[in-house]
């Protein structure tokens, strides 16, 4: 959900090349942290859920011009190190693509590895008190939250989005809240509106896949252990 | 997406770029971005795009599928451009090329370079655990696309999607992405069994030793020219 498309070119040096490094970093941790023997078995299943995170970036959800990414999805069933790993092979996969810049792949590796991370450790907490498919939306939801304001703030650090969006002049005149309306759906409040969606959709189908799970096939969700047999899980 | 037309074209093209390295060509391709990265003029960029532009020529590879890849950096590069715009139209222009020069140089590769042998390159400076899971990605990709598809099929043959119903959608989608990763675990349980017995031990072997011809050289040479030509700052 919080990939930025951004093409080479757009985003300063500065930003790109020290979100290279902190993605870099952040891999060498989990590198670290991993049972190499144990992992071994489950490298095939993170390479199928990179695959799947690929095919679910590639589809629209109709009218709402984002994409989902299953990033939490990966990290509840991967776990938090093959999850990051896995969305790492994802950004530099999107990138030979030409969906979004190389330069950019270390910036969205750590945004969408946040998701995994985040997602993974919040439904672990929750997963106890409650059922696993609501414990994997709640999850979804605050994973998505973190990762899509940190997305924005990056954005707007970067390269001024405030500057593109419509409505901007007039706030700037100083109309207040004569001139914008609360009902106008433009700039910012457009773009609140569409990522909200965003999110809530991703979290929604995240949280219904989780109880398709629970149903089918509750070892994936019951027996976490089975995923997550590193040290960090 | 366009794997399947780019894993195509990459595999089965007969090009001098084919026949290179994939050393070379990653290593171009760097060169190119780098030059991308630096260029302060719309000529540079321009001369990059044309360098870029001829090499996709020779390489014969499919010029429609070619387009369509490169409308997508296009696109979401519009917004920004049109954000420097505000400026002036040549900085907005700067934008858009800079973008399209560097999903050219990324297109060039991956229709020449057949993925594996990118990942190949890869690992040289990339765990191993890194790799594999790049070629299972790789690997895994075609086969779930091909049951997605079948699936797709059969849920609009049993009447499973109605465009106005919202809920109703996402709750076969939900269900149709949850039965994919049930066969998808099944398929990454029976992958790692066949390669265990292959003797898979926590690395794939990969051809690491790169040749390095003529090609290699004409290739890199005329990059880092280019790139020599970008850095320079030509009083004309």
């Amino acid at each position: 959900m919080s990939h930025i498309h951004l093409p080479d070119g757009i985003m300063p040096f500065a930003w790109w090349a020290s979100a290279y490094i902190g993605c870099i970093a952040v891999l060498c941790i989990m590198l670290r942290l991993i049972n190499k023997e144990e992992v071994r078995r489950k490298i095939p299943f993170t390479g199928v859920m990179a695959a799947l995170m690929l095919i679910s970036m590639s589809v629209p959800l109709g009218f709402i011009p984002v994409h989902m990414s299953l990033s939490v999805l990966n990290g509840i069933l991967a776990g938090p190190a093959l999850g990051f790993i896995a969305v790492f092979v994802v950004n530099i996969m999107l990138s030979l693509m030409g969906h979004g810049g190389i330069s950019v792949a270390g910036l969205n590796t750590l945004l969408m590895g946040s998701e995994a991370l985040i997602g993974y450790y919040v439904f672990t907490v929750l997963k106890r008190h409650m059922k696993p498919s609501l414990a994997a939306g709640i999850s979804a939801l605050a994973a998505l939250v973190v990762s899509v304001a940190l997305m924005l703030g990056v954005l707007a650090a970067t390269i001024g989005v405030e500057e593109a969006l419509p409505g901007h002049e007039q706030g700037e005149k100083g109309g207040g809240s004569n001139t914008v309306s609360f009902l106008s759906l433009s700039g910012w409040s457009a773009a609140a509106v569409i990522l909200i969606l965003g999110m809530l959709t991703e979290a929604l189908v995240t949280g219904m896949i989780v109880s398709f799970f629970s149903r089918v096939r509750p070892d994936l969700i019951d027996a976490p252990a089975v995923f997550n047999n590193n040290r960090m899980g | 997406m366009h794997l399947a037309a780019v894993d195509y074209m990459a595999v089965n093209g007969k090009s001098f770029l084919h026949k290179a390295g994939p050393h070379s060509k990653i290593l171009m391709t760097l060169i190119l971005i780098a030059g991308v990265l630096v260029a302060d003029s719309l000529a540079k960029l321009g001369l990059i795009f044309l360098f870029a532009a001829v090499l996709i020529l020779m390489s014969g590879a499919d010029l429609k599928e070619i387009f369509h890849l490169v409308v997508y950096p296009a696109f979401f590069s519009m917004v920004f451009a049109l954000i420097s715009m505000q400026q002036s139209v040549i900085t907005g222009a700067k934008v858009m090329l800079r973008a399209i020069d560097a999903a050219m140089a990324v297109i060039l590769l991956i229709t020449t370079t057949s993925y594996v042998d990118i990942f190949a390159v890869l690992s040289l400076f990339l765990p191993g655990v890194i790799v594999d899971i790049f070629i299972f990605t790789y690997r895994s990709l075609f086969i779930l696309l091909e049951k997605l598809e079948n699936l797709l099929k059969s849920i609009r043959l049993r009447g499973g999607y109605h465009p106005l119903r919202l809920a109703f959608n996402f709750k076969n989608t939900a269900g149709m992405i949850g039965v994919l990763i049930i066969h998808s675990f099944d398929m990454s349980d029976r992958l790692y069994r066949i390669y265990t017995l292959r003797g898979y031990s926590g690395r794939i072997p990969l051809t690491r030793k790169f040749k390095t011809g003529a090609c290699d050289i004409v290739l890199v040479v005329m990059s880092v020219l280019l790139l020599t030509g970008v850095i320079i700052k030509w009083n004309i």
